[in-house]
């Protein structure tokens, strides 16, 4: 058995936030990613959050085992993703940069 | 106070299925923790791991392969390489999950694996019969911008194994001289139990070892392992668990197929016992070697005849000529002829090769010819282990064997020492050339034979198309003669005999004319006693009648007339 991401489905949400419940790692990523949208003025969008703790079965989907993970589907279809809790703000804000273009 | 059970708290092992893994760790690896197997790229770790799987699989076991690094076709490729690859790729108990970083990915601070520990817990149903390997997990550790926020993942990961009882493979790739990848320096302390691959390439081919480098709470064997990877995988061909030996030294006696041969011994060699006849190229030792297989082939007993560089068909062929006949066992099936080439793989591999053999086809006598080619394999510095542990095999499992051992023009003892095969077999024969007189006549020396009496004396060593044969000893002051010089000696030792016999006779001859003789004068004596005899008794009669008549004649009261008595007087009856 061997599973790769369908990245075309996803062409709504944007974002998608791979975490595992309340882990520290975990808490930090949503606050981080919550207040960067708000800094590039994309607050509207709504991370779509993904527990694997809950929905373990999404993570072999989306093969994304390491959490908190932050997946950005683009519009075309193109899939990339962010490890960590999102605190260093530079790659973050590189990742996001191209939302406004969206 | 809490009290504890030894036996409980003790480590459970899981059985790799890896006759030597299993062996060397006392059972296998930790049972419901996970064991670090590190090493670099191409030595073995992912076979190794899938390997593992297959047995489980086999044992009706559940697996979880997540691959880090290579794509789950190539990992499914890796396998297929290998005997099992079927059982394991087609089993509903086979799990296989693309965990690779994407090539792309970016990193924004720490993460963690808590993610992946609960994806695979979700397809665990029962811990205790699944096995779980994290193939390549530094792929994904390298992510993490701290040394220490990486091992701190793989610390974590080993203390879900223990609390959720997961028994667990973690592969990392070494980093050059070191044995953890470069960011998770150290990790090879961590967990309880660590297995070190390595493959370095030796004389142009790749040399595989596996170490153990830690293992917590259990003995271990703390060596570099000879390791080789063939169709059916990893193994660790010196130490597969030995056969506990039931065989009892057996007294029976085995033929060598040469009659004289066998006087010498004693009555041939032991069963179960090794003889190792060594010499100089074209001594004889193969046709003496067939002559054994030849005799437990006429006594029903499987034999196993490995050659090094010789095909079977012009070997077989060339033994015919000299009176040997393999083919007629081989084609009854009683014979196994198999044909290897000393280059073609490492000294590790043959043995293996051989251990296989002995498995498959049981043989009861083993033929080797000739043992040193190891030493022509690459990595022939582990000849002399292979020859130990090859002699230890055989024995334990009660093969007789005949090993032959090519020596060097100049040291025609040298090389069957240098193997160690002759200070490790039962019994040891030289062969070599006697060269006298311009000949040159082969000849046989009996150097040792364990629990035997043996001639210590060097015999010549007859070949002809009848096969082998041993000629009688020639002495010669304090030589042994042989050839042309023998046979000359025999000339003279028979007509020296026949001399001695004639005389022999010829004394017998005049003895007995010469009783002849007395007989006829004893019988010429006899007569003349019986002669004398008769004479004597005649004598004795008439005197007798006459001293009657004159006593008659005196007296007054006879009939006869007085003028009688005077006249009768002196007469004679």
């Amino acid at each position: 058995m061997s599973l790769r991401p369908e990245s075309t489905e996803f062409a709504m949400p944007l974002l998608l936030l791979f975490v595992t419940g309340t882990a520290p790692r975990s808490q930090r990523a949503r606050v981080n990613l919550f207040r960067t949208l708000e800094q590039v003025g994309r607050a509207d969008i709504q991370p779509h959050e993904i527990d694997l703790l809950e929905e373990p079965k999404e993570g072999i989907k989306h093969s994304v085992f390491a959490t908190p993970a932050l997946m950005k589907v683009g519009q075309s279809g193109d899939v990339s993703v962010l490890y960590g809790d999102l605190s260093e703000a530079e790659p973050l804000h590189r990742f996001l940069s191209d939302l406004n273009d969206e | 106070m809490l009290k504890v059970d030894p036996e409980q708290t003790k480590l459970q092992k899981r059985k790799t299925g890896i006759a030597g893994l299993d062996s060397v760790t006392g059972g296998g690896l930790p049972a419901g923790q996970a064991t670090l197997l590190l090493g670099q790229a191409a030595a073995g770790k992912t076979v190794l791991s899938l390997q593992i799987l297959a047995n489980a699989i086999e044992r009706g076991e559940a697996a979880v392969f997540v691959t880090f690094e290579e794509s789950p076709a190539q990992v499914e490729r890796d396998a297929c390489s290998f005997s099992w690859a079927g059982q394991l790729l087609s089993s509903d108990r086979w799990q296989l999950f693309d965990a690779r970083p994407r090539s792309d990915a970016q990193v924004a601070g720490e993460f963690d694996i808590e993610g992946l520990l609960s994806v695979v817990g979700a397809t665990v149903e029962d811990a205790s019969e699944t096995w779980i390997v994290f193939d390549g997990i530094d792929q994904l550790l390298q992510y993490q911008p701290s040394q220490r926020a990486a091992v701190e993942q793989v610390r974590r990961i080993s203390d879900h194994c223990e609390a959720q009882g997961w028994t667990l493979l973690l592969t990392g790739k070494a980093n050059g001289s070191r044995m953890a990848p470069a960011h998770l320096d150290g990790i090879e302390f961590l967990l309880s139990a660590t297995l070190i691959l390595s493959a370095e390439m030796c004389n142009h081919q790749l040399k595989r070892s596996l170490r153990i480098a830690k293992f917590r709470g259990s003995g271990h064997v703390t060596d570099e392992l000879p390791m080789i990877m063939d169709d059916d995988g990893i193994e660790l061909p010196f130490h597969e668990a030995l056969v506990d030996s039931d065989t009892t030294a057996s007294t029976e006696r085995v033929s060598t197929g040469i009659p004289k041969l066998d006087k010498l011994l004693d009555g041939g060699i032991y069963r179960g016992s090794s003889l190792l006849i060594s010499g100089r190229p074209g001594t004889a030792k193969s046709t003496l070697a067939a002559h054994f297989a030849e005799a437990a082939c006429q006594r029903g007993e499987r034999t196993l005849y490995v050659s090094f560089d010789e095909l079977a068909d012009p070997y077989v062929r060339n033994l015919a000529s000299v009176g040997v006949d393999l083919r007629s066992p081989i084609t009854s099936g009683l014979l196994r002829f198999v044909s290897l080439s000393a280059h073609s793989t490492q000294v590790t591999e043959h043995f293996f090769a051989l251990r296989r053999l002995l498995d498959r086809f049981e043989p009861q006598c083993l033929v080797i010819d000739p043992v040193s080619a190891l030493l022509k394999a690459t990595a022939s510095e582990e000849a002399c282990m292979v020859t130990e542990h090859l002699m230890d095999l055989v024995r334990r499992r009660g093969i007789t064997t005949v090993l032959t051992s090519l020596t060097g023009l100049q040291d025609p003892e040298g090389e069957a020492t240098r193997g160690q095969v002759s200070t490790i077999a039962d019994s040891w024969m030289v062969l070599d050339y006697n060269v006298r007189a311009g000949e040159r006549n082969r000849s046989l020396s009996i150097i040792k034979s364990r629990g035997s009496a043996h001639s210590n004396q060097q015999r010549e060593l007859l070949l002809s198309d009848a096969g082998v044969d041993l000629a009688d000893v020639y002495e010669l002051g304090t030589d042994v003669v042989m050839g042309t010089a023998r046979v000359a000696l025999a000339n003279e030792e028979a007509l020296k005999e026949r001399r001695r016999k004639l005389e022999r006779q010829q004394h017998r001859l005049e003895l007995e004319r010469r009783m002849e003789l007395a007989e006829q004068e004893r019988r010429r004596l006899e007569a003349e006693l019986k002669l004398e005899a008769q004479e004597s008794a005649d004598a004795e009669l008439m005197a007798q009648v006459y001293r009657r008549e004159i006593i008659e004649r005196r007296d007054p009261d006879s009939e006869i007339h007085p003028a009688q008595r005077g006249a009768g007087e002196g007469e004679l009856p």
